[in-house]
């Protein structure tokens, strides 16, 4: 039986992990525990565990945020353009004709079933794949989460801040600072020492989401990216999406999921093309 | 400049968290060294063997695992040049704090008529062997095919004779002409043809996996969307 002392050093320390100011975890278990013992209960039995009363919290108080400041919707300029985009490996097809304008302020969503080529489509509008046949435009300033080996295993959240700022000229501090704040909006907050590998897969996946918007692009890449997030972070990570959106980003996510899409601007939908 | 020393900052610590490899890739060299201590200018030139495999076999491994990042990070932008000798950056210091130590042991062991000829010796294989492994990781693009090719080069770098002519195309020759003008009483002509040798070895393998380098990793150029 967990001591409600201990319940509630627990709900803050969760708190914290999921992105609340420190002061604020230790105000809102301080304010859970003085209820439970109004109510004459055990906090456990009232709440029910620490971890999943945290998560509700943080969710709750991180959609109040996005209800108090919401951002105007902006349609930008074209960020990204497709035209009659082939791909063929040897003799087998896996993209015919794909088609796609997606302006800043857009939100698109690549859906198809297995092996029917969201992934290299991706990886052309990344520029890691070349295209066998038609035209790839897209802006310059692009943000990218792969599906995999998006991360350094042995590199701390910190240290690929770093990295992947110093690509953009930014300072240490400044890479840190916003990777901080970006990390705290899917839920997350990054440890100091805790190398990438000792996360667990859908913390490491958060890690790489947010790698893909340290340096505000104009278009982010996402393949597949909530794979091992929990129910609240994958509603994060949509709101997340949608806010990069009304923030003027153009966002393109592979994804195999059809639920939440009924939001999105464009749907590319990729039938499995068969040998030809 | 700055992105090329933060690639280096980042993958030394990477280095350094992987105890159990520095561990024996320090080792290495030991072995190599201890194995043929009766014989002293063997036991130089096996030591600077065994230092320049370490060096290429960690490079190999670090550029082969950096690969799938190193491809992230060139499509937001950056230069696959400063990817490039970031890394090997890292790579080189960590040879050099190793062939700081292994010239210490020599100085305390051996009884070397030319000391600096030694420390010579020790840098040059590290210099050489650093951009030598990542040649190796961009030709052979798997860590175990990659170790194996590298395996090959250097198990034919210690068992061939030395003095037959076309040993001298294989990277770590220098070693022979280093470690005979360190140890054995002749003249600068070992020392003119070992500083030849290098040069010519490290001029090949940076160029040669610079550019192979920047090839695997620059992404598809695209033009930005025109405005309609």
């Amino acid at each position: 039986m967990t001591s409600p002392h201990e319940w509630g050093a627990r709900l803050t320390e969760h708190l914290t992990d999921a992105g609340i100011d420190a002061r604020e975890a230790h105000r809102l278990a301080a304010d859970s525990l003085a209820e439970a013992e109004d109510a004459g209960q055990d906090p456990a039995a009232l709440y029910g565990p620490a971890v999943t009363y945290a998560s509700t919290i943080a969710h709750t108080i991180r959609a109040a945020t996005v209800g108090f400041a919401p951002l105007g919707r902006v349609r930008g300029p074209v960020v990204l353009r497709l035209s009659q985009v082939t791909k063929r490996y040897r003799r087998r097809t896996v993209l015919r004709g794909v088609d796609l304008t997606l302006c800043g302020g857009e939100v698109a969503a690549v859906v198809g079933a297995n092996g029917s080529g969201k992934s290299t489509l991706l990886n052309i509008c990344a520029g890691v794949t070349r295209a066998t046949g038609g035209t790839v435009e897209r802006s310059p300033r692009v943000g990218y989460a792969p599906q995999q080996h998006g991360v350094a295993p042995l590199l701390t959240a910190a240290e690929h801040f770093h990295l992947f700022g110093a690509v953009h000229g930014m300072s240490g501090r400044e890479s840190e600072a916003i990777g901080a704040q970006l990390s705290q909006q899917l839920g997350w907050r990054p440890r100091p020492h805790v190398i990438a590998a000792h996360l667990s897969g859908g913390t490491q996946q958060k890690l790489n989401v947010v790698l893909s918007e340290l340096s505000r692009p104009d278009l982010i890449l996402l393949d597949e990216p909530y794979q091992g997030f929990d129910q609240d972070s994958y509603i994060d990570f949509w709101d997340q999406v949608y806010k990069w959106r009304d923030a003027g980003a153009g966002v393109l996510v592979v994804t195999h999921l059809l639920h939440d899409l009924e939001r999105v601007d464009h749907l590319v939908e990729l039938p499995r093309v068969d040998e030809s | 400049m700055t992105l090329l020393m933060t690639v280096a900052v980042t993958s030394l610590r990477e280095l350094t968290r992987r105890r159990a490899a520095l561990f024996f890739v320090f080792f290495l060299p030991l072995v190599f060294f201890l194995a043929r201590i009766d014989v002293p200018w063997q036991a130089l030139r096996f030591l600077a063997l065994g230092v320049g495999w370490a060096i290429a076999t960690l490079a190999l491994f670090s550029h082969v695992g950096a690969r799938s990042l190193d491809h992230g990070l060139c499509v937001i932008g950056a230069s696959p040049t400063a990817l490039f000798f970031g890394r090997q950056l890292a790579i080189i210091t960590t040879g050099l704090a190793m062939a700081s130590v292994y010239f210490v042991l020599v100085a305390a062991t051996q009884d070397v008529p030319r000391l600096p000829a030694v420390a010579l010796l020790l840098i040059t294989t590290v210099l050489v062997s650093a951009p030598l492994g990542a040649l190796v990781s961009l030709v052979v693009p798997r860590e175990l095919e990659g170790a194996l090719a590298l395996l090959s080069i250097m198990a034919l770098q210690l068992l061939v004779d030395p003095s037959d002519a076309a040993t001298k195309l294989l990277p770590l020759w220098s070693t022979r002409e280093l470690s005979a003008y360190a140890i054995e009483p002749v003249g600068a002509d070992s020392l003119y043809r070992g500083m030849t040798h290098f040069v010519i070895a490290l001029t090949a393998s940076v160029l040669i996996a610079w550019a192979a380098s920047v090839l695997r990793l620059r992404p598809v150029r695209l033009e930005a969307p025109a405005a309609t």
